[in-house]
């Protein structure tokens, strides 16, 4: 939580922003606890991560053994308690509340098991949804159909949520994901809820995104299938990073050129 | 993108507020209609309770509120004004008219052997008080009579018919009748004491006056005068008893002012009530709503975004239930105009600060009570609200 004000300025000044290959966001022994029940919970205990642009990355690992911590801090949505967490150089324990919401936007986007679609938006409004508050309704519907017909749904723009079947809902919610063009798709068992037919078409989907966009992927996954597909497979156990299984670079190493 | 299109993406807290709260219907509703209701009471009564206001002091400035009579005070040995008095109660109120009177009861002899007593004015001009209906006073009047057209008409009196009327005494007995012409029948008022029969002052014998009436243009005067005619007179000893029904008016206006705020704040009880409806339908729909609350903080929505949405969403309940109560309140407002004031559109200032007032405390409660489910909503980790 407490970051080094002298390490700050040596670390941006080594690691640059501009090279497509430098990790979009790094981790270094970086621990998570949190209180439950009156008792600390060490969720991570000690890991280091760095995520490339294009990678694809699965994280696996029984339930509780901190994958979705793991997730949350690559999402900006939580602080490591201690351990370094730099996107692009910088270390993400300085932002203030409102600096992390902006980066959160301007690099992440999410996709979720439960899709999370609100009920009340039609599809292309659900997509807009990230960019309703930026007053630019004419682009952003735009990009927003735009995106739908990427994701082959060109044709259910105005329909509801509940009128869209499970894997039409995921791909409402990656469109989603993708209008602020993020640099990292974070995706919380992303086929958790669907059939394999439909997963695969979500991870083509994936592919199709890493080469045409070079968005990175990271996926916390059950499934062996979904595993399979990823560049890189990080095992979790109990707050640790257990094994690596690398097809293309080492996690803890950073990806190769 | 159609203009409607353009237009709502400049406001998209409107937008987002707006579908929500037709997304719970009934519930919205429900909050709206306790709103609602509280708007109805507290703008019914208070505009009601204006008209009603506004319509008795019409009635008492009818009366003429604009008048002050002035007797000789408990400390004034002569107990009636004399010419020099006059005109130190003329310079006192300043441009303002006076005139003085006497006031005696006589008895009025119809034929030969019935008599009944009035009460006659004597005075040096009716002309300065009352509009005359028919017949004419002369210029010089020292010894016809004039009367009230009531009295003409139960006496059956015409300008150049005569009246005999007698001075009463002191013991209970008649003095000397004497017949008196009728000149003229001054024209009906609603002015208070009007009285019967009018003589010339000449006709007391002795010019001595009971009473000074100061007639002026306004209300605010007629204060002013009364004011200036206390300091003059009253320091220390009491030579005149000013009365104006001023004072009246002020009494009248505290106490139905107090009255209405009184059952205007009975009213806001309800809406208090209303705000706590609001509150508790406002933590239902954050509650209910706080996966995807999670989802928007995600996506890059700040804590003040999604304050800013809940409070919309809250103030649009309030709106809601506002609109449709100012709608009824205006009927009701509208009925108590044609009743108290003769016109549904006589709206009196008093009464349109009451419908305004009720649509901004409408809506003010809705925002005061969408506060802190917003609030709560706003600081959620979004990591809780995701969790599942």
């Amino acid at each position: 939580m407490t970051p080094d004000p002298d390490e700050d300025g040596f670390d941006a000044g080594t690691l640059g922003e501009t090279i497509a290959t430098d990790p979009i966001i790094r981790g270094t022994d970086v621990v998570k606890e949190y209180e439950t029940g009156g008792q600390i919970v060490r969720a991570l205990k000690g890991v280091d991560f760095s995520i490339a642009p294009a990678d694809f990355v699965a994280v696996v690992g029984p339930s509780g053994s901190g994958k979705s911590t793991l997730l949350n801090l690559l999402g900006l949505l939580d602080v490591a308690t201690s351990g370094e967490v730099r996107l692009r150089g910088e270390d993400v324990s300085t932002f203030t509340d409102r600096e992390q919401t902006r980066k959160r936007k301007e690099t992440i986007g999410f996709v979720f098991q439960s899709f999370y679609l609100i009920p009340t938006l039609t599809a292309l409004e659900n997509v807009e949804m990230p960019r309703m508050l930026d007053r630019t309704p004419t682009k952003t519907r735009e990009r927003a159909t735009q995106l739908l017909e990427r994701v082959g749904l060109g044709d259910r723009l105005d329909h509801y949520p509940d009128e869209l079947s499970g894997g039409q809902k995921q791909r409402v919610a990656i469109a989603r994901s993708l209008i602020n063009d993020p640099d990292i798709l974070l995706a919380d068992e992303p086929t958790g809820n669907l059939d394999r037919d439909t997963g695969d078409q979500i991870l083509e989907l994936f592919d199709e995104l890493r080469s045409d966009e070079n968005v990175a992927v990271v996926t916390v996954t059950h499934d062996d299938y979904v595993a399979e597909a990823a560049d890189r497979v990080v095992t979790l156990i109990d707050g640790r990073i257990r094994d690596t299984e690398s097809r293309r670079a080492n996690f803890e190493e950073g990806p190769d050129p | 993108m159609s203009l409607l299109r353009r237009l709502t993406g400049r406001f998209p807290s409107v937008v987002i507020a707006r579908r929500n709260v037709s997304r719970a219907r009934t519930r919205s509703l429900l909050a709206a209609a306790a709103i609602m209701i509280g708007v109805v009471a507290i703008a019914g009564i208070g505009a009601g309770g204006a008209a009603f206001k506004q319509s008795q002091l019409d009635r008492i400035q009818e009366q003429g509120a604009t008048n002050v009579y002035v007797s000789p005070g408990f400390d004034k040995e002569d107990r009636h004004f004399d010419r020099t008095d006059l005109m130190r109660i003329d310079e006192t109120v300043g441009g303002a008219g006076i005139v003085a009177t006497e006031s005696r009861s006589m008895e009025y002899r119809r034929r030969s052997n019935r008599e009944r007593g009035v009460s006659v004015t004597y005075l040096d001009d009716p002309r300065r008080l009352y509009d005359v209906a028919a017949g004419e006073i002369p210029k010089n009047w020292r010894r016809s009579a004039v009367v009230s057209r009531e009295f003409a008409a139960d006496n059956d009196l015409e300008p150049g018919d005569r009246i005999v009327l007698a001075p009463e005494t002191d013991e209970d007995e008649t003095g000397e009748f004497r017949a008196y012409r009728v000149t003229a029948v001054l024209a009906e008022t609603q002015a208070f004491g009007v009285d019967q029969v009018y003589l010339p002052i000449e006709a007391t014998g002795d010019r001595q006056y009971g009473q000074v009436r100061i007639t002026t243009q306004s209300v605010e005067e007629a204060e002013a005068a009364a004011t200036a005619l206390r300091e003059e007179f009253n320091g220390r000893k009491d030579t005149l008893i000013v009365f104006e029904l001023t004072s009246l008016v002020r009494l009248f206006t505290s106490i139905v002012n107090g009255i209405n705020l009184f059952l205007a704040g009975l009213g806001s009880l309800s809406l208090l009530v209303a705000g706590v409806s609001i509150a508790n339908t406002m933590l239902m729909s954050v509650t209910k709503r706080r996966e995807e609350i999670g989802v928007l903080r995600a996506v890059g929505y700040s804590k003040v975004d999604i304050l800013r949405i809940l409070l919309v969403e809250a103030a649009l309940l309030g709106a809601i239930g506002a609109g449709i109560g100012i709608a009824l309140a205006l009927l009701v407002v509208l009925a108590a105009n044609a009743i108290f004031l003769g016109s549904p559109f006589a709206f009196t200032s008093g009464s349109l600060l009451y419908l305004v007032g009720a649509v901004v405390f409408g809506i003010g409660t809705s925002l005061v009570a969408g506060a802190y489910p917003a609030w709560r909503a706003a600081n959620e980790r979004p990591v809780e609200a995701l969790r599942g």
